[in-house]
């Protein structure tokens, strides 16, 4: 009998072989059909002490198996009895008091010198916990998707768990070739997902995903492998570790990147429309300030330039030719320089958008031959102007004068800007826009006025600024840098639009927008009769005006006019005058802008004690009398100031007569 | 999984596990004995899968083309054993089997002759414990080596008009240092595999009334 059994160990030994979980040994010998058994395996089998360590039928193997195990076991069995070299196998065993144990029994065959068996010793290993954890952990596997497998360097295969086979749609083994398990993956660029040496050797961490095909159905799914790399002492490792499919969670990730993704695009988008509208918003406010800056200067500037034109338009009136020739230019002078003032004033108010606009349905192609003298006088003989107006312009509203005023800006802009001459040209056509089709400009009908030029052009840096007030690109002195401003109010202010295309070198193109307006052209209005019109002493007026150098101009060039006048500081102080019947009062002159009472509650609460009184109103800046749009309200009379001795005795004249008839 | 025409009963299956892992543990031994090194052999799990199934299982496994050992043989149940390794692994093989004392052009020449050699012990090993266990005697032919895929290893008897039935035995073999492992499959036609469970039984009858 060989010494290979533990069964001849003293009791010490095989105290310490229980405590390792080993219950038992035997000693199956085959030539003389016989079998020995240890007293932990006699006490497991529920067979007496005294028959451990004697020779017993070898069919006593097979007494404590578990009925159900016990075919395949003696089956097994007379595998080994019949030469087979490894015993691995794991059966019940039902104890003396009924309870049922899990065991592995291991054994080999050993053989004599002529290769036939003659023993076959084993080792009865009590693995009733270990089968309750193997449950544990098979349950585990497939109740949570995670797979097993592990790989010896220099074996070409890995042991598996059936989980793993299932996750990468392989046939279901123990062991599957490492060649296998690669071959699944749809790339090696995320390494093997069982790394051979020598690169397993080099790995610090199992942790990895990876895509692959599954074998059963094609499906491309995302693996993740985590484990641990154990290096045995002899220099080879073995590599343990699990892999669960994570392709749920990747298409996840991907869902929400792109979520995030499209949420930044989202949040830019929002944040550069509010930028706009910001921008937009900062625009009109800076506009908005200095419109209302400009105003309150062109009030009073107004009030005074009245004062100074008014009063040198008297002495030039009243000293006739007699005068010394240089007095007479040195006044004209004076006086050309308040009228420059004026022009100025009224730049800013158009800019601001508070000019008082007179609009008249017009025909722009009439406007525009009235305009060729002009033209050709503010342009120099280098500049070939060419005004081209299509046929059947549509009519359009806006204030002629004005209208005039910025055709005649823009010409200019484009003489300055083609300093060695070239041609000028201005045309008119009518334009159906499609949305977008300039930035800025609704689409509708419009007949656009545009002035070309190809001088030397703008970038689009500065094309962005043209329209702020007093940029100018210029040299100081040329320009006042309210010319476009002006355009841009003036357009706005007409409900319309403009548009500038220009690049370096290659000339600008500024276009006006100007809506369509249904109906005909009005005749232009008669030319206004130069010589000043006189009153009656019959006529009394009411002048009420806050300043007193513009009210005691004013009551002189009235009186001069042969009006009876009357005055007051206030609109206080002119109730008290018309709520007074001994005097018959003609016609009310009112400024707008006064502290307490406004001119416009004025007149209102003046036609309530006489409601056949006119009104005349008279301002620099009458933000109250002309409506949002810049429209002069109907049944309103205004007299811009500054105004002269001409233009006061014109007005009074129409607005007396008007209202007679 | 296709329910086969024929299939054999758990215990059947048990019996014939245990008598190929017989032969396959002889095989193991004489193969260390050649090679000199660590063989692991794994117990043998069997199926019985018709021919194209059997090219699949074994295409699903191996991604390079293959190479075989084939033996016939003759007795009560016939049929052919074949040992397969991937290609990729013949020279390995050879070179194990030689004692890696060769060279490459060496192993070359000799790979045909070494493969049919150590063919012959693994398949004789297992054909001739099978025979011996089941108290039947059998006769085979000389090893031949031939090479393909998994179809033309699994259906070279396709003017047969009964597609035969596939013994197959994963037996992965592990040789340490080495990149080697195969498969042991015995193609059997319907009558053989039938003679075969018959002779199971008998062995499984044998067994148990040992109990006595």
């Amino acid at each position: 009998m060989p010494e290979t059994g533990p069964s001849a160990g003293s009791d010490h030994v095989r105290k310490l072989l229980a405590a390792a979980g080993a219950s038992g040994t035997w000693d199956w010998n085959i030539s003389q059909n016989r079998l020995r058994i240890d007293a932990p395996f006699a006490e497991l089998y529920g067979l007496d002490e005294t028959q451990a360590d004697t020779p017993l039928p070898t069919a006593t193997f097979f007494k404590a198996v578990h009925p159900d195990d016990r075919a395949r076991i003696r089956i097994a069995v007379a595998g080994m009895v019949a030469g087979a070299e490894h015993f691995s196998k794991e059966f019940r065993v039902v104890t003396a008091d009924g309870t049922v144990l899990w065991v592995h029994g291991r054994g080999e065959t050993h053989f004599d010198q002529d290769d036939q068996p003659e023993s076959f010793t084993g080792l009865l290993i009590d693995v009733t916990e270990r089968k309750r954890t193997e449950e544990r952990l098979r349950v585990a596997q497939s109740a949570g998707g995670v797979g097993t497998f592990e790989y010896s360097d220099g074996f070409a295969t890995v042991a598996v768990s059936s989980e793993f086979c299932r996750l990468l749609g392989l046939h279901p083994a123990n062991i599957l070739p490492v060649r296998t398990i690669n071959a699944v993956l749809t790339s090696a660029d995320a390494g093997m997902l069982i790394p051979e040496a020598p690169h397993g050797a080099q790995m610090e961490t199992l942790d990895g995903t990876f895509c692959v095909i599954r074998n059963d159905d094609g499906e491309r799914r995302w693996i993740t492998r985590r484990g641990e790399i154990l290096h045995d002492g002899d220099g080879g490792y073995r590599l343990i570790g699990v892999i669960y499919d994570v392709t749920a969670a990747k298409a996840q990730e991907a869902a929400l990147r792109d979520l995030n993704e499209t949420l930044e695009t989202r949040i830019e988008t929002a944040l550069a429309e509010r930028q706009l509208i910001e921008d937009a918003l900062r625009q009109a406010q800076k506009m908005e300030a200095v419109g209302n800056l400009t105003g309150g200067i062109a009030h009073d500037f107004n009030n005074l330039l009245t004062i100074i034109i008014g009063n040198i338009d008297t002495v030039l009136r009243r000293s006739g030719t007699d005068r010394d020739p240089r007095e007479q230019r040195s006044l004209g002078n004076a006086l050309k320089g308040a009228e420059r003032a004026a022009a100025l004033t009224q730049r800013l108010l158009a800019f601001s958008r508070r000019q008082p606009l007179a609009p008249k349905t017009i025909d722009i192609a009439r406007l525009l031959t009235g305009m060729s003298d002009l033209l050709t006088r503010s342009i120099a003989e280098t500049i070939a102007i060419r005004v081209v107006a299509a046929p059947d312009l549509w009519a359009v509203e806006a204030d002629p004068n004005q209208l005039e005023n910025v055709i005649l800006n823009l010409a200019v802009n484009a003489r300055d800007a083609m300093p060695d001459g070239g041609p000028l040209t201005i045309e008119a056509k009518n334009e159906v826009i499609g949305a977008d089709a300039f930035a800025g400009v609704p689409d509708g009908a419009y007949v656009v006025v545009s002035v070309s030029d190809d001088g030397m052009g703008m970038a689009p840096e500065t094309v962005a600024q043209v329209f702020d007030p007093f940029f100018t690109t210029k040299e100081v002195g040329k320009g006042t840098g309210l010319g476009l401003s002006m355009v841009y109010g003036f357009a706005k202010q007409s409900g319309g639009h403009v548009h500038i295309r220009s690049a370096l070198g290659a000339g600008t193109t500024v276009s006006l927008f100007l809506p369509r307006q249904q109906g005909a052209a009005e005749s232009p209005d008669e030319p206004d009769a130069v010589a000043a019109e006189r009153g009656r002493p019959s006529e009394t007026v009411l002048v009420v005006e806050d300043d007193e150098d513009v009210r005691a101009y004013t009551v002189g060039v009235l009186r001069e006019l042969g009006y009876h006048v009357m005055e007051a500081v206030d609109g206080i102080t002119a109730l008290q005058v018309l709520g007074r019947d001994d005097q018959p009062i003609s016609l009310l002159l009112t400024d707008v802008v006064m502290p307490s009472m406004s001119g416009t509650e004025l007149a209102d609460a003046a036609r309530s004690l006489r409601p056949e009184l006119k009104v005349l109103f008279m301002s620099g800046y009458p933000r109250d009398t002309i409506s949002p749009d810049g429209r002069i309200q109907a049944g309103v009379d205004l007299l811009s100031k500054p105004f002269t001795f001409a233009s006061l005795s014109q007005k009074l004249r129409q607005v007396m007569d008007h209202a007679e008839g | 999984m296709i329910t086969e025409p024929i299939s054999l009963a758990e215990l059947e299956r048990d019996a014939l596990t245990e008598i190929v892992n017989i032969g396959v543990s002889r095989a193991a031994s004489n193969l260390r004995k050649m090679i000199g090194g660590e063989v692991l052999l794994s117990v043998p799990s069997i199926d019985v899968v018709s021919q194209r199934r059997a090219a699949r299982l074994i295409s699903e496994r191996e991604v390079s083309d293959l190479i075989a050992v084939r033996q016939n043989f003759q007795g009560p149940f016939s049929g052919c054993a074949l040992l397969i390794f991937p290609e990729t692994n013949s020279l390995e093989l050879v070179r194990a089997v030689t004692g890696g004392e060769l060279s490459t052009a060496e192993l070359v020449e000799m790979e045909h002759e070494a493969l049919a050699e150590t063919g012959n012990v693994i398949l004789n090993s297992c054909l001739a414990t099978m025979a011996n266990m089941l108290k039947r005697s059998l006769q085979m032919t000389i090893p031949e080596v031939i090479r393909g895929s998994g179809a033309t290893l699994f259906e070279v008897d396709e003017t047969n008009a009964s597609e035969g039935l596939v013994l197959f035995l994963y037996i992965n073999f592990s040789v340490r240092k080495h990149d080697i492992r195969g498969y042991i499959a015995m193609i059997m036609d319907l009558p053989s595999l039938a003679t075969l469970k018959e002779l199971l039984d008998e062995f499984i009858q044998r067994v148990m009334s040992d109990d006595a």
